[in-house]
């Protein structure tokens, strides 16, 4: 008998208690209730507008809640600035694919080792033997990382020169460099052709089997097949969650994607 | 042949650096000697801007912080009779401090705001500095004491009393020392962290990097610099008054580290240097020199996107657009 | 407090405040329009008071048709700007600093040369004297704030009633989701620019008829505006006039009491307080 999700990924990550933001009169997350639990790939659909970046940005502290509670590995990290979220192990990509434009995908990776191994700015501007064996790990890892999700050939051109989907993928990378137990996805295949989304998968499915744990935001359905469990926001609010198949046939979600505007 | 090719640069620099050495010994007359001082100074000063402009922050302040490094060391020295040696390194810790305090309500700012309220700060710390009269004096700061002389019996006696060659050495190694520091810093990771927080600061975060606490440390590590040229300023000069750091000399440091080039390290080195040269040349033209500055200026900012010292890749640029015209049809 | 000193201090506040103001306003729209530090607004201010002089003087025309001459002038130059110095820079923050410096530089020694440094002053625009209630204050003070405050209705209403003034609120408010919307930013730039360049004239000519004229008069009008604009906070425009308010007050009342460099510290001194605490200003946004 298969076992059920709660059964196969039982330990609770990520938290949110109630979370709400207000921006001027208007809700963007209003009293969300939701958790991600230790080594699943947990999904956020929605028509567009319906909050799911603004949940990524509360979570990683862009943005101040307006009320509710968010708690990440049993640590209440509510309002936390945005370098201690990555602190403390969640990584972020950014739906419009915000990179270092101007350096080079090795360079991108290099520069975003930034929290292991520590360094001193004495250390760096004295350039120590200590200091350089930490800059060659780094180059070591960051070539790995490159290796994995299939940029490694590319490791000298420009961020800003690289087609789109290269550059959704490089944000990918970027992220796993801060070694996260949270990895949030924010629209990571939009945009990307049919053969960019296979290859994407497949990496999301090796990071997932290396014990990272994924949240993601999408506005495609068809996307959800890769997800364990899935949530449904609509005007901010959760409107539904589940399994993808169950979540697929719920009426309140068609209504949501078809009735509105901007339906899949 | 490319064993050949990595010679060249170091090369010419060893040369370059052994020229400035012989100055002294080819131009006679102080005047050209002063020059060459000052322009050196300055070089320090907009090098350093630089380096905090690297984290994204166009500091139009940096005058002011020139003149705290300078009036702290005249100050300190003058009456309390410290030497200047000892003062003029605690000049740039002063300059560094301020930096420092005024440094962390200001990143909740950035771009071209944050430009905005620096220019605001600098003439604070200027309208400070005249204030405070009791110390600065009114109309400025006079007999600040020169640099001790350097006596190592039996080896060197070198005094600095009415004297500009030993000043133009000084000068010239504590340039030397400041730039290959500013250079190390800017291509280790606290340089890379700092470019990356100038592209995006949302990534940067996002990677663990502590935006504001990286933009302090670019003021503080700029505004040492400028504080040590400051106060050499100050015991080269003896004489100090406030306009000299006011905003406006503010804004043309940026406008020299601008016209020179942004991108490039050497870019301050060269506006300053050609600026400076221009001033100079076009001096005995007294109120049409600012007008042919004025003329550069615009010919760099409409042929020049990435300054002087952007020229080379500009035009290199160019030529290999050129060439790859040539094959049409092909696929790259 | 006697009467007639209140009166004189009230209606020195007021000019002041006014030119001010007109100066600030300019700066402004320029900064959270088209994102830009316009150092030279400092030299048009400059500028459109020689302008009015020179025509009013010079060419002998009536003073009040120099005035809105200069600013007609001072207008046209701004379309000027915007169409040959700013906009190939829009967006390049390097260049257009630069631009603006080099102006200043030209246009401040340009001025030097043709009128040299010797002080000029336009004379009154209205002179006499208003009595009521037995106290007397100038005309020509009056006469200023009224047509600032004219000046700045006008501006109120361009703003909201018209289309143009709409969109100029619309791109400093989120200039990506204005272009989006269909909003040419260029032609809107160009009329920021425009009003800019025409308020710092009629604010200069006004200026040198009741002090004077000197070719870095704009220096420190620029500092001025500068603590006006960072008082008021990023992307305000509204806030200009509180803030040009309390700023005319103070520079008009204390010098009764402390000297002009200690009431120039104390300005400062409220204001890098605020900056320290608050770097948006006192409406501003985040940045």
């Amino acid at each position: 008998m298969e076992k059920s999700v709660t059964e196969r990924y039982p330990e609770v990550l990520l938290e949110t208690r109630g979370l709400t933001k207000y921006f001027g009169g208007l809700a963007a997350v209003s009293r969300l209730d939701m958790h991600v639990n230790r080594g699943e790939i947990v999904g956020i659909i929605g028509p567009n507008g319906a909050g799911k970046t603004t949940v990524f940005n509360l979570i990683t502290g862009v943005l101040r809640p307006s009320g509710g509670k968010i708690i990440f590995d049993g640590e209440d990290i509510t309002g936390k600035k945005p370098h201690l979220a990555a602190k403390i192990g969640i990584g972020r990509t950014f739906q419009a694919a915000y990179l270092f434009a101007d350096f080079t995908v090795m360079e991108n990776l290099v520069a975003s080792f930034y929290l292991y191994p520590k360094f001193s700015f004495w250390e760096a501007a004295l350039n120590t033997p200590g200091y350089r064996k930490k800059e060659e790990y780094i180059s070591n890892q960051a070539m790995e990382i490159l290796q994995l999700v299939g940029l490694d050939k590319v490791k000298d051109e420009l961020a800003k020169n690289l087609p789109h989907g290269y550059q959704k993928v490089l944000g990918v990378a970027r992220a796993l460099a801060v070694k996260p137990k949270l990895l949030l996805l924010d629209e990571p295949i939009a945009g990307m052709t049919r053969d960019e989304i296979v290859f994407s998968l497949g990496v999301f499915e090796k990071i997932q089997s290396q014990g990272t744990t994924i949240l993601l935001v999408e506005h495609n359905m068809e996307f959800m097949s890769l997800c364990d469990r899935v949530i449904v926001l609509n005007f901010g609010q959760k409107i539904a969650e589940g399994l993808p198949e169950e979540v697929r046939r719920d009426e309140d979600v068609i209504q949501a994607y078809f009735g509105s505007e901007h339906a899949a | 042949m490319k064993g050949i090719r990595n010679l060249t640069k170091p090369a010419g620099f060893a040369i370059f650096i052994i020229l400035l050495f012989l100055i002294p010994l080819i131009i006679q007359k102080p005047y050209y000697i002063h020059i060459f001082i000052i322009t050196m100074l300055y070089i320090i000063v907009v090098s350093s801007l630089r380096t905090i402009a690297l984290s994204g922050q166009v500091s139009v302040a940096h005058a002011a912080f020139m003149g705290i490094g300078a009036y702290f060391s005249g100050v300190v020295s003058k009456e309390l009779g410290f030497s200047p040696w000892l003062t003029i390194p605690l000049g740039g810790l002063a300059a560094m401090m301020v930096a420092i305090l005024v440094g962390y309500p200001f990143t909740r700012v950035r771009a071209i705001y944050f430009s905005m309220v620096s220019l605001f700060g600098g003439i604070a710390i200027v309208a400070l500095i005249r204030v405070a009269q009791k110390w600065t004096g009114a109309a400025g700061l006079a007999g600040i004491p020169p640099l001790d002389p350097i006596n190592i019996p039996g080896l060197v006696n070198i005094t600095f009393v009415g004297q500009k060659v030993p000043y133009y050495y000084f000068t010239l190694v504590l340039t030397i020392v400041c730039l290959l520091v500013l250079y190390r810093i800017e291509h280790s990771r606290v340089g890379m962290t700092w470019k990356a927080i100038a592209q995006s600061h949302f990534v940067a975060s996002s990677v663990g990097i502590n935006e504001a606490g990286f933009r302090v440390l670019a003021l503080a590590v700029g505004c040492f610099f400028a504080g040590i040229a400051g106060a050499s300023y100050a015991h080269y000069n003896l004489v100090l008054a406030p306009g000299t750091f006011s905003f406006l000399p503010s804004i043309f440091l940026v406008m020299y580290m601008l016209v020179g080039g942004r991108d490039k390290f050497a870019g301050p080195i060269i506006g300053t240097a050609i600026l400076v040269l221009v001033l100079e040349f076009f001096r005995g033209l007294r109120e049409y020199a600012p007008l042919i500055l004025g003329a550069i200026m615009l010919l760099v900012v409409f042929l020049m996107p990435q300054g002087i010292a952007g020229l080379f890749d500009q035009i290199r640029a160019k030529y290999g657009e050129v060439r790859n015209r040539k094959v049409p049809g092909s696929v790259a | 407090m006697d009467p007639e000193l209140l009166a004189q201090v009230g209606v020195n506040a007021l000019m002041l405040s006014s030119i001010y103001i007109l100066m600030a306003l300019g700066f402004a729209l320029m900064l959270s329009v088209m994102r830009v530090l316009n150092f030279a607004h400092a030299v048009i201010y400059m500028v459109g008071g020689y302008a009015c002089y020179q025509l009013a003087i010079v060419y002998g025309l009536d003073q009040w048709l120099s005035l809105v001459l200069a600013a007609l002038i001072m207008g046209a130059f701004g379309l000027f700007l915007e169409r040959f110095c700013f906009r190939p820079f829009f967006g390049d923050v390097n260049r257009t600093i630069v631009m603006t410096l080099a102006l200043i530089v030209i246009l401040e020694s340009a001025v030097n040369i043709l009128v040299g440094t010797q002080v000029r002053a336009l004379p009154a625009f209205a002179s006499g004297v208003i009595r009521s209630g037995g106290v007397s204050v100038s005309v020509e003070r009056v006469v200023t704030f009224i047509i600032a405050a004219v000046l700045l209705l006008a501006l109120i209403f361009f703003i909201r009633k018209t289309r143009i003034g709409q969109q100029m609120l619309a791109v400093s408010q989120d200039s990506i989701g204005a272009v989006l919307q269909g909003i040419n930013i260029y032609r809107v730039s160009a009329v920021a620019t425009v009003i800019a360049c025409a308020l710092a004239a009629v604010a200069g000519s006004l200026m040198g008829a009741i002090v004077s004229l000197s070719p870095y008069m704009g220096d420190q009008m620029l500092v001025k505006a500068i603590e006006i604009v960072i008082l008021a906070g990023i992307g305000s425009i509204g806030g200009v006039l509180g803030a040009g308010l309390i700023l005319g007050t103070i520079d008009a009342s204390l010098p009764l009491f402390i000297s002009g460099s200690a009431t120039d510290a104390i300005g400062l001194g409220i204001v890098i307080t605020i900056l320290l605490f608050r770097p948006q200003g006192l409406f501003g946004h985040e940045a």
